[in-house]
């Protein structure tokens, strides 16, 4: 966004006492082989997920599977907090969660390939103990099983 | 943080970042902020050509052979005429005079939401709490009974999910019922103006701030959060 001083006080208050994760020695991943042969996934922190899915909670670690030819009619967002504007992804669901864009790029031998499957967590979380123990590198293990080559990781 | 997970695994990551200051601590390995408003992390809806500069520009940190890399946006670009986060209802003056009668005015959304429908190709963020459209009436006046204290439920509340979380989503559809019928109105409204109207002018607005307040009063923080998440 936003830079922090363009910010109503408020809003900048809430983001500052966010507890955030210092990371002195983040495992690097290279990319194994050029972007136009690589298969991409996205993850992304927007609470999306497919309607009829459980809806997100506030707090809520856990995360949802969207199938890559989910129309994007299906898909819906349980993500509502009011420190962001809802009608942008109202209008556009490539703002959060560019699906559309991808396609292009495939079809225009920019990207390899689109993963078979979209993963989806909640966002403005504080604890994040199950998603760092549990729930993320279970969705690593599922992209590298599905031959993820890199991952797109979006928030709203 | 979700990015480190991945990487573990082999698969290469390149995030959006919409708070720097998160990210230079969070130092995920490959990162490109954006100066856009919360909600708009790649640019404006319906602009796919600023999109796909986005995009290119977050691919192009996937080659890089060594990281953390944080790599900003350009400043330059315009970011669009949205503030950088919606004004909220407390920076709003309800007007004068507004029908207290929000089952009605909500009736009356959803032919124009029926008409959203169409332009949309099907798409709504309606549905959170699982009550058809056609309940709106009930959903307004299961509001309503709590705002007034009242011990309010509806029997389409799953049993697993308290009643907090409920008012909640029912908030949250009747937000995008109305913003949705707005849109059809008003085709270029973005969502700042979507909000100053909804705290202002509708009946729905003045509702939600009554359920806010009953939310807020009470000691359980699952309330006060809910509270936090229906009107600020």
């Amino acid at each position: 966004m936003p830079r922090l001083d363009r910010l109503p006080e408020g809003n900048r208050k809430n983001l500052l006492a966010l507890p955030v994760r210092i990371n002195d020695a983040a495992p690097f991943a290279p990319l194994r082989r050029p972007l136009a042969a690589s298969r991409l996934a996205i993850v992304t922190t927007a609470g999306l997920h497919r309607r009829g899915d459980r809806p997100f909670g506030p707090a809520d670690q856990s995360y949802r599977v969207i199938a890559a030819d989910t129309p994007t009619v299906d898909i819906v967002q349980s993500h509502t907090s009011l420190g962001f504007d809802r009608v942008a992804i109202m209008r556009d669901i490539n703002v959060s969660f560019p699906i559309d864009r991808l396609r292009e790029l495939v079809a225009r031998g920019v990207l390899g390939a689109l993963a078979a499957h979209s993963y989806s967590f909640m966002g403005a979380q504080r604890d994040l103990a199950r998603i760092e123990g549990e729930t993320g590198p279970e969705v690593g293990r599922r992209l590298r099983e599905e031959g993820v080559d890199a991952a797109l990781v979006t928030p709203t | 943080m979700l990015a480190r997970a991945l990487e573990v695994e082999g698969v290469a990551t390149t995030s959006i970042s919409m708070v720097r200051e998160h990210t230079e601590k969070i130092r995920p390995p490959r990162a490109l902020f954006v100066p856009f408003p919360f909600g708009h992390a790649l640019g404006r809806p319906d602009d796919p050509a600023l999109q796909h500069r986005v995009l290119a520009a977050a691919l192009a940190l996937l080659g890089a052979p060594v990281g953390p890399v944080l790599r900003d946006f350009p400043d330059d670009v315009e970011p669009g005429a949205e503030p950088p986060a919606p004004t909220q209802a407390s920076a709003v003056t309800p007007a004068a005079g507004i029908p207290d009668d929000p089952v009605a005015e909500a009736m009356a959304m959803l032919p124009r939401q029926a008409q959203w429908l169409e332009t949309s190709g099907g798409r709504t963020a309606v549905g959170l709490a699982g009550m058809a459209l056609v309940r709106v009436g009930d959903v307004v006046r299961f509001l309503q009974t709590f705002a007034a204290g009242g011990d309010a439920d509806l029997p389409e509340r799953p049993r697993d999910l308290p009643l907090p979380g409920f008012i909640r989503y029912c908030a949250d559809d009747l937000k995008a019922l109305y913003a949705e019928g707005y849109m059809t109105m008003k085709p270029t409204a973005g969502g700042d103006e979507i909000a100053r109207w909804f705290w202002a002018e509708t009946a729905a607005g003045q509702l939600l701030r009554r359920v806010r307040d009953r939310l807020d009063a009470s000691d359980d923080p699952r309330w006060k959060a809910a509270a936090f998440g229906v009107a600020r």
